[in-house]
């Protein structure tokens, strides 16, 4: 009879039965003295136990599949099996970054000397699935020979302002900004990647329940994306960082806060960060709603080893006062201006080369 | 009076013949047949019955470790919940507590069945056979002291561990680390080992990937003949607040585990042992509970595992009264947790799995169903035993082939050699594993002799 059959548990269950009724009906013909009956009582007792332990196993080996067999419960199953591979159609990869315009960035007043290219690029992600519009700066000599093993930090930025032509904070403006800064010394080369904070109803850089992977594709595919095609630094090294404006702010924050794996540093400009821009997805989980307001964050989970600028324009800002180390925060004042990119560029290059661990 | 102690286990044996003798004692004082007398029979009887059953479940659960403690089974023991005090970062990520080389330098304490830096390479029957419950006597050995010994280079060293997740806040000890005999030697001091997380089922104790499962003496007996490449072996109990269930899952608003797995884990591993950091060089695998874990985190983060073996995994958390409420009452959360949800709806991705089953195993049908729903880039892989159950037997047959299947998928630690004398090494590597793929006979031990012949 078969150990995970219904016919031995059955037949346990009756014997079991059997036993406890004969037990408990013929007590008074064991009740007698002497060694035999003594021993017939013990006897009887542990028959029954017995049968009901096995019953037990019986149940629970087969709920459970514990042992298929009685051969598999005495170890005397042997050998092994062989690995069947699966039949695949060779897989048509979509390319990481592609990029659909080039131009040379010039710093003011310098003719026509190069100071990095400014790339258009879609950019896709594998995981997420999502294909993001962006823009990538490669700093001047990037493409020199001297420099081929040398691997660049990368600040990503995250604002919806970035394709606009006119805004001070499109991706012509920002590259010039860092290119100036790089050719006075006070930013040392990096890769600067800029990408929309929105994708379809999320602003929040998130992982909508069921819906866009945000947070997959900015702390998963993006670094595995440039990493790919750029010489760009591992985010084991601690070298990349996130810069939000006012639309992606929240998106740096979180995304910081949550992926401090990924990102070493974020700057970002002044906000309550309560809830999440735009509609907020969450799935019908207020768990997951309180995970989305990152003073929340701050407040229940560890403090994470980043490092964050908040643009404080001279008032209080609530976020600061819940850093506790291995966070580190810091404001600047209203001196530095509306949208002082300089300064929070600057700062992150500071904060990378700091943090930076020594990578060939 | 530790829940798997033996003198636990002995009082409820001792409590259960107590109880058959006093029911013997107590026999003739009920003989008369009526009803009361008949009444309190049946509570004898029953009375003994159930010292018996719990002197049964006290030897199964000492013997299989499903709790490992008290607080294990009941809770409130040292299970953390994530705490905002910021103080999980600036501790060290990992710290020794015991090891099977001798006493840890300041702490004292040696791994229950410490055999003299023989334990790695010991058979799996060895542990079978001798496994004495709980001793946990402080058993002497050479010391740590003087440096590396001669033990270690000769078979590893396995090192009891707790984890502490900065980015998590979730702390998980009594797990623990096989460092292969190669880390040790001088050939190896500046290599780069591939990293394999070993996850077990639930409830479950870590040690019984060591002492059943028999992964670091597998692992060693597989590298000494040549058919796997050497491998840094991190042995986690997949639960980390025991009694509850967590599947890998980051809680909404709770518990982060599956981050702890993908994110503090290998961090912690990266700083304080020479391993990769991460892709090609980590692979994980599991079983059970653990083989969803496995598949998890390797369909989730492909970037951080780049393979892994799910040993009669499900694909899909069991939730019931263990888990709790794992996904915030979200359904569309739930759903992201749901291994044949994110093949359906996402895309695939980049990583290798190799799903392990039996014929007579309730999983067997869903972990069919999980390999027709694998498509590029992500790779299936299959073995299905004709028999065998949800057991340590089984996994254990299926573990040597799983390990060569994981060693070609991982990059391997190089070895330190003059330059021009690398590609030889390398070409004598490539042909051992293609050998190990070709022939299943235990090849005659290729690698020490061609690390010899490039070092002489």
């Amino acid at each position: 009879m078969g150990l995970t059959s219904r016919g031995l548990e059955a037949v346990l269950a009756v014997a079991a039965a059997g036993l406890l009724a004969g037990v408990l009906w013929l007590w008074p013909k064991l009740a007698g003295r002497g060694i035999r009956m003594i021993a017939a009582r013990i006897a009887a007792l542990a028959v029954l136990e017995l049968t009901v332990l096995g019953l037990i196993f019986a149940v629970v080996n087969r709920s459970a599949d514990f042992y298929s067999s009685w051969s598999d419960l005495f170890g005397a199953e042997t050998g092994s099996g062989t690995i069947i591979a699966g039949q695949y159609s060779a897989s048509q990869a979509i390319a990481p970054v592609a990029v659909t315009g080039s131009s040379a960035v010039r710093l003011p007043g310098r003719g026509r000397a190069r100071a990095g290219i400014l790339q258009t690029v879609r950019i896709h992600g594998q995981l997420s699935g999502l294909t993001m519009p962006g823009y990538i700066y490669l700093p001047a000599g990037y493409s020199a020979a001297s420099r081929a093993a040398r691997r660049l930090p990368v600040v990503a930025v995250i604002s919806d302002q970035a394709g606009r032509r006119a805004a001070p904070g499109s991706a012509r403006r920002l590259a010039a900004t860092a290119a100036v800064q790089m050719a006075a010394g006070r930013l040392r080369p990096m890769i600067v990647v800029m990408l929309p904070s929105r994708i379809g109803q999320d602003q929040g850089c998130l992982n909508v329940p069921g819906g866009a992977q945000a947070a997959t594709f900015f702390a998963e595919d993006l670094p595995h994306a440039i990493g790919s095609v750029y010489r760009a630094a591992s985010p084991f090294t601690r070298r990349w960082a996130l810069l939000g404006d006012s639309s992606g702010g929240y998106c740096a924050l979180q995304l910081a806060l949550t992926s401090s794996g990924t990102f070493a540093a974020a700057a970002l400009p002044p906000g309550t960060y309560t809830a999440p821009p735009g509609s907020g997805e969450f799935g019908g989980s207020p768990q997951l709603r309180s995970q989305d307001n990152l003073a929340w964050l701050l407040r229940h989970r560890p403090m994470q080893p980043i490092s964050v600028l908040l643009f404080a324009r001279g008032r209080a800002q609530p976020l600061l006062s819940l850093v506790r180390p291995p966070m580190y925060a810091t404001s600047l004042g209203p001196a530095a201006g509306p949208w002082p990119l300089a300064a929070a560029l600057d700062w992150i290059g500071t904060r990378l080369s700091r943090s930076g661990l020594a990578e060939g | 009076m530790g829940l798997t102690s033996r003198s636990f286990v002995e009082l409820t044996i001792a409590a259960a013949v107590c109880g058959l003798a006093g029911t013997v004692w107590l026999w003739p004082r009920v003989a008369s047949q009526r009803i009361a007398p008949i009444a309190v029979r049946l509570g004898l009887v029953a009375a003994s019955q159930a010292l018996a059953v719990i002197a049964l479940l006290a030897a199964v659960n000492g013997y299989f470790m499903f709790y490992g403690s008290w607080s294990a089974l009941l809770g409130g023991g040292t299970a953390r919940s994530a705490a905002a005090a910021g103080t999980a970062a600036s501790q060290r990520p990992i710290t020794i507590t015991a090891t099977d080389l001798g006493p840890v330098p300041g702490s004292g304490s040696v791994l229950p069945e410490s055999a003299n830096g023989k334990f790695a390479a010991k058979p799996p029957q060895y542990y079978a056979k001798h496994h004495t419950m709980a001793k946990h006597g402080i058993v002497g050995g050479p010391s740590l002291n003087g440096g590396l010994s001669r033990a270690a280079r000769s078979a590893g060293e396995l090192l009891q561990v707790t984890i502490s997740g900065g980015h998590t806040g979730i702390t998980s000890g009594r797990n623990f680390v096989y460092l292969p005999p190669q880390y040790f030697q001088p050939a190896y001091a500046r290599a780069r080992f591939p990293v394999v997380l070993a996850l077990t089922g639930y409830p479950n104790e870590a040690w019984s990937l060591v002492k059943f499962l028999a992964l670091p003496a597998t692992a060693a007996g597989l590298v000494a003949d040549g058919k796997i490449r050497p491998a840094v072996y991190v042995m986690m109990n997949s639960s980390v607040a025991l009694p509850r269930d967590t599947e890998c899952t980051d809680i909404p608003a709770g518990l982060q585990v599956e981050s702890f797995f993908a994110q503090d884990v290998p961090l912690a591993m990266e700083r304080t042992f020479r391993v990769q950091p991460s892709g090609s060089g980590w692979a994980a695998l599991g079983y059970s509970a653990g083989g969803y874990c496995a598949a998890k985190l390797a369909m989730m983060y492909p970037y951080q595992f780049s393979a892994a073996i799910s040993m009669s995994g499900y694909y899909n958390a069991i939730t019931g009264s263990g888990t709790g409420s794992l996904y915030g009452g979200s359904s569309a959360y739930r759903n992201e947790n749901n291994l044949y949800w994110r093949l359906r709806r996402l895309p695939a991705p980049p990583v290798s799995i190799l799903v392990t089953s039996t014929r007579g195993e309730g999983a067997y049908p869903g972990t069919l169903a999980f390999l027709r729903l694998i498509h590029p880039p992500m790779r299936g892989y299959s073995m299905v035993l004709a028999q065998g159950g949800h057991n340590y037997g089984t996994w254990h047959r299926e573990l040597p082939p799983g390990l060569e299947w994981l060693s070609q998928r991982l990059a391997p630690a190089r070895p330190h050699v003059a330059p021009g004398r690398a590609a030889a090494l390398d070409r004598s590597a490539d042909r051992i594993s293609s050998r190990a793929r070709a022939d299943p006979r235990p090849a005659a031990r290729p690698r020490p002799r061609a690390a010899r012949r490039v070092r002489a």
